[in-house]
């Protein structure tokens, strides 16, 4: 009987712990982001308020603001959101185009030196953004590729072509070769059998390996800081320095243009979520 | 017969080879040959002029180079433990969790989605020793204290390794919680009947399950450990007075605020071997983790 | 006419040889049926006539066309593949389609084609799910409809059966028998399973490490095995070999008992010749169980050592010329391990084989 009992708190201490630890975790997971989207909707004077000022009051001035346009040491918000959304679509696009064909290479085909080839390419996307960013601001000066959409495009397709290579090749593998197989027998070539049956099957995969690429670019900032230079290339990640002044900062306004970034980071990464958990310890699990 | 040419894996590849050797291998060669060179951005001809390993040496018997480079090495180390450590922890939190349990995993993909610019901001701002929310919540609770979270040294560095932890930890969370949702349930129920402890069971039968996964985790954070540069260029910049100056803040401030690219460039090897070193590394774990429990191949 | 004839097929893999130039011809309507263990090459022989594989060396027909260098989509065949391989984006009415669809056929044409196809498999009811709503036998089913739409010239079958239950499995064997009544197209079988083989096959093709080792009909293989390794691999259970050596025109076993050297071998065998003795437990049965009382019969009293009662029959496990062997009991009452009975083995129906080389000695 004793023993039981003392089975039975154990148990009740260990699920109030648990609880209190799970409680935790997430407070310090959320509150960070809660706190950038509450005090983009407070007025500077209370973010500033000293003491603080705990009951929050509301104001869309910062938005307001930031869709004002470029006047008055306002940010030119739509440029950065139209060039960050140019660059990261059409990088995306290409790099999974690219990426595809080279994971399906790996899944598909037997050859000497896969792994060597394999790991090659990860490699290059080891590289640091920052290291790359000073011989590719050169060599892009020279070939006036400094400062356009383009540059800053197929700078981020060779940084995301690995690792779309990396998932999708993971997503082709869970693919049964026989599916192809039939494919071929039922009268199809080797290219309508890819974009007829593998590339249907494997879609939600090639999805969320989009919207990885697709993020990565959203929230490039080492090479897009250096690679941008006017309203015309720079991106949101870059544009957030402009609220920053010598020795102040524009907190509010920052708080806003940061909401605007996350929200669709946030929508497209809810709609994929389990295929890239899946495709992630797919490609990585089965070697 | 057919005629003889490329094998068609080697024709699929082209485009990724193609584009990886236009925009990384080019400039990566071009920056290695400049880095055995005095170039500065200001005078182009200094280009042309070989120095040989000059910069090398420069940066090798470089007391402020050698102290970027070690807490580099310290921070990377210390910050990709603790994200381990505390992603398994989370993990096992979520898998013991018995309702909820997806919308616990979406909040937890929450950081991974932040720009790393956007995290450093956020601290920055949470850090703030003025109007921040740690040093607010602080004063309310009645400590008349304002922490310079981002002024002293050590404060800063720990606001910083803070940041990147709260952002990479959920990659660990999320990868190990996956391989917890795949983990096979007989090993661990014939475990319980024969007795092992809770303990036990996880150090001898779980734990080596997850470690492939761990390693997943490890090489995916280790492509993109320079990330952490964003956060630091924008919570401190390297200072106060270098306190908090990482490999990368150093490397950029060598070449675009001094201008002197080639010894930037040799810096950069420098950080580009640090990453392939940590991404060769974790590969050849997670090979080995694979190997030990059935699944290469 | 689509007989498929392969020529010194050869098959390698780098420096390994998987199939070494093989040669078979198959006629319109037969069905073949490719045998043997794993690693045998009998799906690599398969998948070159499909066209999934190079062909190394030799040649491949259909229908007295050369194919090898043909891609699967011109060679007018259809296959069933072991894990059906159905496009799991499709419904089962656009997975049976699939082929024509390809081959841009009318959406009439194509509806009536699908449409038979699942009147002779009873798919109609199916006809909008997806293949992760079908059952293994419906899938089955589903793959072969697909193959059937096309009405090709050959049908291939890379082992269809041995995803399902024992029970599912005796069915669809059934069913595939029936389709081969009905449809009358060659097809080629592959299967590791020795009792798909007998029951399915016209002609069985047994082979064993990239080589064939005998082709014929189930009952050939069955009862004139060319050798040791035919005559283990088909019928179950397996035939006994018991060792013994040629002594004054009988066969001397190892545990000293001698029997006479069966009809069929005899004068064939010199003295002192080691060879193996071979009988299936069909035809060692206690006394008063035979079935079949002609012929040549040699009686033995024997220890029971297990007994495995199947119902109609018993198998009885004893030792027999040092080894253990199987005998069958046809009006099974129940045995005791331990218990002596007097056996009689049937001598016409024994086999002789060369204890080197493991060949039949038969005239």
């Amino acid at each position: 009987m004793d023993r039981n009992r003392t089975h039975r708190n154990r148990k009740r201490i260990l699920a109030a712990l648990h609880f209190t630890a799970l409680f935790l975790t997430m407070a310090i997971i959320c509150i960070p982001g809660l706190w950038i989207v509450l005090n983009s909707f407070r007025p500077t004077v209370e973010i500033m308020a000293k003491p603080p000022v705990w009951n929050p009051s509301f104001t869309l001035d910062h938005y307001r603001a930031m869709f004002g346009g470029a006047g008055e040491g306002g940010v030119p918000v739509f440029s950065y959101f139209r060039n960050s959304l140019i660059i990261s679509v059409v990088s995306t696009a290409i790099a999974i185009l690219i990426g595809m064909s080279g994971g399906y290479a790996f899944a598909r085909y037997k050859f000497k030196g896969k792994s060597g080839y394999f790991v090659g390419l990860m490699l290059f996307r080891a590289v640091p953004g920052v290291a790359l960013s000073l011989p590719l601001f050169i060599v892009f000066a020279k070939v006036g590729l400094i400062d356009t959409h383009l540059g800053l495009i197929l700078v981020y397709v060779a940084m995301n072509v690995p690792f779309t290579i990396w998932l999708t090749d993971g997503f082709f593998r869970q693919i049964p070769k026989e599916l192809h197989e039939a494919a071929e027998i039922d009268g199809c070539t080797r290219w309508q059998a890819f974009w007829k049956v593998e590339f249907p099957v494997a879609k939600s995969g090639v999805a969320s390996a989009a919207i990885f690429a697709f993020l990565t670019s959203w929230n490039e900032f080492a090479l897009a800081s250096q690679l941008t230079r006017s309203v015309g290339s720079k991106t949101m990640p870059v544009g957030l320095l402009d609220f920053t002044a010598e020795f102040t900062i524009n907190w509010g306004g920052m708080c806003a243009l940061a909401v605007l970034m996350i929200i669709p980071a946030l929508i497209l990464t809810f709609l994929v979520q389990k295929h890239l958990i899946a495709g992630l310890t797919f490609g990585g699990v089965k070697g | 017969m057919p005629r003889r040419r490329l094998p068609e894996w080697f024709l699929l590849l082209l485009p990724a080879i193609i584009v990886i050797a236009a925009v990384v291998l080019i400039p990566l060669i071009f920056s290695l040959y400049s880095s055995f060179t005095p170039y500065k951005l200001t005078r182009p001809s200094t280009l042309w002029k070989w120095i040989g390993t000059y910069n090398y040496e420069k940066i090798l018997t470089d007391a402020k180079f050698w102290a970027a480079f070690g807490r580099t090495v310290l921070f990377l180390t210390i910050a990709l433990n603790v994200e381990m450590l505390l992603g398994l922890g989370i993990a096992l939190l979520v898998n013991k969790v018995t309702w909820g349990q997806r919308t616990l995993r979406t909040v937890l993909m929450f950081p991974m989605m932040f720009s790393p610019i956007l995290v450093g901001f956020q601290f920055k701002f949470i850090f703030n020793d003025n109007i921040g929310l740690v040093n607010n919540v602080l004063q309310s609770m009645g400590f008349n204290v304002a922490l310079p979270w981002l002024v002293d040294g050590k404060l800063a560095m720990f606001s910083i390794a803070f940041a990147e932890i709260w952002m990479s930890t959920s990659v660990f969370a999320i990868l190990i919680l996956a391989g917890l949702f795949a983990m096979p349930r007989d090993p661990l129920e014939a475990a319980k009947v024969d007795g092992c402890t809770p303990w036990q069971s996880f150090r001898h039968i779980s734990l080596p399950f997850l470690m492939p996964f761990i390693y997943i985790a490890m090489t995916i954070r280790s492509l993109d450990v320079a990330r952490a540069y964003d956060i630091v260029q924008i919570m401190t910049g390297g200072g106060p007075a270098r306190r908090t100056e990482l490999l990368w803040t150093l490397m950029s401030r060598t070449g675009y605020v001094d201008a002197r690219m080639g010894l930037a460039n040799a810096m950069g090897y420098v950080s580009i071997l640090l990453s392939i070193f940590f991404t060769v590394y974790f590969f050849r774990k997670l090979s080995a983790a694979r190997a030990e429990i059935g699944m290469g191949g | 006419m689509t007989e498929v004839t392969l020529s010194n097929v050869v098959k390698k893999y780098g420096a390994h040889q998987a199939v070494h130039g093989i040669d078979l011809d198959i006629a319109d309507g037969e069905f073949v049926v490719l045998v043997g263990p794993s690693g045998c090459g009998k799906s690599t022989t398969l998948r070159m006539i499909a066209g999934l594989e190079d062909i190394t060396g030799g040649e491949v027909s259909i229908g007295g066309r050369v194919v090898n260098d043909l891609p699967p989509r011109e060679r007018n065949i259809s296959m069933v593949f072991q894990n059906y391989a159905l496009y799991p984006h499709m419904t089962v009415r656009e997975n049976l389609g699939f082929s024509l669809h390809i081959a841009k056929q009318e959406p009439a044409q194509i509806k009536t084609a699908v449409d038979q196809a699942a009147g002779i498999l009873g798919l109609d009811e199916l006809m909008d799910r997806k293949p992760a709503e079908l059952s293994g036998g419906q899938r089955q089913r589903v793959a072969m409809g697909r193959a059937i739409v096309r009405s090709p010239d050959v049908f291939l079958f890379d082992e269809p059966l041995s995803n399902l239950d024992a029970k599912l499995r005796t069915q669809m064997r059934a069913e595939i028998k029936k389709l081969h009544q009905k449809i009358g197209n060659t097809i080629i079988y592959v299967t590791h399973d020795q009792v798909e083989a007998m029951t399915l096959a016209d002609r069985i093709v047994l082979m064993r490490d990239g080589h064939i080792v005998q082709v014929g009909t189930p009952l050939e293989l069955f009862n004139t095995p060319v050798d040791t390794f035919v005559a283990t691999f088909i019928g179950s259970p397996p035939m006994n070999l018991v060792d013994g050596t040629v002594r004054g025109g009988n066969i001397q076993l190892t545990d000293g008992q001698s029997l006479p050297v069966p009809v069929g071998a005899r004068g064939l065998v010199r003295e002192g010749q080691d060879v193996q003795f071979g009988f299936r437990a069909d035809n060692l049965m206690p006394l008063g169980h035979a079935v079949d009382e002609v012929g040549e019969i040699h009686q033995v009293d024997l220890t029971i050592t297990l007994t495995e009662p199947l119902g109609t029959e018993t198998i009885l496990f004893t030792t027999f010329g040092g080894i253990e062997v199987q005998a069958k009991m046809f009006n099974p009452r129940p045995v005791r391990p331990g218990e002596q009975m007097t056996f009689r083995l049937v001598l016409d129906k024994c086999h002789v084989f060369d204890a080197a080389s493991g060949t039949a000695i038969r005239s």
